[in-house]
């Protein structure tokens, strides 16, 4: 430092008279302070700096940032960065900003580069450290901003559709496994029947980037904040969404069904279909209706014909389900010829399957006691329907058969 | 080094007419951060006493509260103030007036403050949470010298408890009538 000055004083030329860089009694007597050890620190001693202490020291304090191109002022020792420092003292009083010692110009300045070194040192990567700072800004954004809000819930949404999409693809009871397809059309599911839900969000809010809010962490599991203005939203959405269940995470919003042909009435239209092992295992939402879930299987069976059809007859049929399938391709096969289906966000669907996409193919209905069979209400949602009829904590058995034509 | 010989005085006013300039196109981007930063550590802080929070959606507007000081007339008191950055901040002061009627020496009927670190004596180095302790500081300990509102001087040095009626009775309202609307 003395020798900085000494330089200082020198390339000036205009050292005040009155100034001298003699040692004061105190500086000639004084010993050098010393580490707790009494020597330099030239093992691999490391010593703990809290990060904020750290972060006041790096700091420049115009803009509270971590300094760059580090000016220090030559009389009191202030550090700032250069544009800082250079444009405070262009736009204010002529002083050092944090004691207001008289700084005549940029040359009461010096450059710091061991300071830049050694912040270089602490953050090697300044990059890295900005992008920091930057998602703990848009944290407080987050916190305090309406449109930043509504596009964490948006991402909440996602997240959860996400989170529940993979759930049902990890189902290993999905007994429907057929190969290639299966998988993919499980995900479809729960896809079919978010799908109003989710094209909704972006009107609700102003849409926004918001990949920031998941890369901080938080996004993967969906706070709980979110979660309850994302189910405060649902029922805003024209879908039946008051139970209970609902205002929890997205776990409990989840329903299993398990889905049979009608005995009677899919029997008495096609014979092949009523075998047992037609029956299917679905995950999906509980805000589903049975609108939904009456489309997916419209879609499905429409899907699994036409593969059948492409890939010629056997060729989907995997293992135990090998005869089953076949089975129910005949069923299925006859529904499609009356009338092709598809809905528009099947994965695959074939163009010619669109058209009818929104005509209700299937009925659904619920066993009661003593046999019968009750018509369920396509508005009614599943978790309604669980309540109503099931009740009971397994998966939820439904009916299905195609829905008489109204000729 | 060319420029080592030059007047310092002359090559300072050549920069400062730059200056004056840049602070103007100053890029909104820094400034916004830095008053994102201000939001984090006055939220972090947890001063007593003082609160801020920009207006809405516009960081460059903020709210701020002060509580009158314990011990003094204004004590049990909180006064609404609005800051108003400019474009060149930090290196200007911000606009800062008292939303709330003060009946104080140095705030005028239309809430103006005559403080210097607001003025002249203004420094980079000062952010949000410093103005709001310096104001609260000013409640209780104000600058006689330059008074803005001569009635209040006159009561403060007057006597104190005269002060406090006039504060706690809210005469301020008949005093300036409604001038103590949101300026525009």
């Amino acid at each position: 430092m003395p020798s900085a000055m000494a330089q200082a004083a020198q390339g000036n030329g205009a050292v005040p008279s009155s100034k001298t860089w003699e040692l004061s009694l105190y500086e000639l007597h004084r010993t050098p302070q010393l580490s707790l050890r009494q020597e330099a620190l030239t093992d691999g001693t490391e010593i703990a700096v809290s990060p904020r202490s750290l972060h006041s020291e790096l700091m420049c304090p115009i803009c509270l940032d971590m300094l760059k191109n580090t000016m220090t002022t030559k009389e009191c020792l202030h550090r700032f960065c250069s544009e800082c420092i250079i444009t405070a003292l262009r736009s204010g009083n002529k002083e050092c900003p944090t004691c207001r010692k008289k700084l005549v110009s940029k040359r009461s300045l010096r450059p710091d580069p061991n300071f830049d070194a050694l912040i270089s040192k602490i953050y090697p990567s300044r990059d890295e450290y900005e992008a920091h700072q930057e998602r703990v800004l848009s944290r407080l954004q987050k916190h305090h901003n309406q449109q930043a809000l509504s596009s964490s819930i948006e991402e909440g949404l996602k997240m959860q559709a996400q989170n529940r999409a993979q759930r049902v693809r990890k189902q290993p009871a999905d007994a429907d496994n057929m190969a290639g397809s299966g998988g993919e059309e499980n995900g479809d599911s729960s896809h079919a029947s978010n799908a109003s839900t989710h094209s909704t969000i972006p009107e609700a809010g102003p849409s926004r980037k918001c990949s920031r809010v998941d890369s901080e962490g938080s996004g993967t599991e969906p706070g709980p904040g979110t979660g309850v203005l994302a189910s405060q939203l649902l029922p805003t959405l024209g879908q039946d969404v008051t139970g209970p269940e609902e205002t929890g995470a997205d776990t409990t919003g989840e329903i299993e069904l398990v889905f049979k042909p009608h005995p009677i009435l899919a029997e008495k239209r096609d014979g092949a279909q009523t075998r047992c092992g037609s029956r299917r295992y679905i995950k999906t939402t509980a805000n589903a209706t049975v609108d939904h879930l009456s489309k997916y299987l419209a879609l499905r069976l429409a899907l699994e014909e036409q593969q059948r059809g492409g890939a010629g007859s056997g060729g989907m049929g995997t293992g135990t389900q090998g005869g089953t399938a076949a089975g129910s391709g005949g069923g299925v096969g006859q529904i499609g010829s009356v009338g092709p289906m598809g809905v528009g966000t099947a994965t695959g669907a074939s163009p010619k399957g669109i058209e009818l996409a929104n005509e209700k193919q299937y009925t659904i209905y619920m066993a009661t006691a003593s046999g019968q069979f009750t018509t369920l209400n396509g508005s009614l949602s599943l978790d309604k329907v669980n309540e109503k009829y099931w009740k009971v904590n397994k998966p939820m058995e439904l009916y299905y058969a195609p829905t008489k034509e109204l000729k | 080094m060319a420029s080592q010989n030059v007047d310092p005085t002359s090559a300072s006013s050549f920069s400062s007419a730059k200056a004056s300039e840049k602070g103007g196109s100053m890029a909104k981007g820094s400034v916004s951060k830095r008053l994102q930063q201000e939001l984090l550590t006055l939220m972090r802080s947890g001063d007593k006493g003082i609160s801020a929070f920009p207006d809405g959606e516009n960081l460059f507007r903020w709210i701020g509260t002060i509580q009158g000081a314990a011990g003094t007339v204004y004590e049990g008191l909180s006064y609404k103030l609005l800051l108003e950055f400019p474009s060149g901040y930090p290196y200007n002061a911000p606009r800062v007036v008292f939303v709330t009627p003060c009946f104080h020496p140095n705030v005028d009927c239309e809430g103006n403050i005559c403080l210097d670190i607001l003025k002249d004596e203004w420094s980079a180095l000062y952010d949000v949470r410093t103005i709001l302790l310096s104001l609260q500081s000013l409640l209780s300990e104000p600058n006689i010298k330059s008074p803005l509102n001569t009635t209040a001087a006159a009561l403060w040095n007057n006597q104190t408890g005269e002060m406090f009626e006039l504060l706690t009775a809210r005469s301020m309202t008949d005093q300036c009538s409604n001038v103590f609307m949101l300026p525009e």
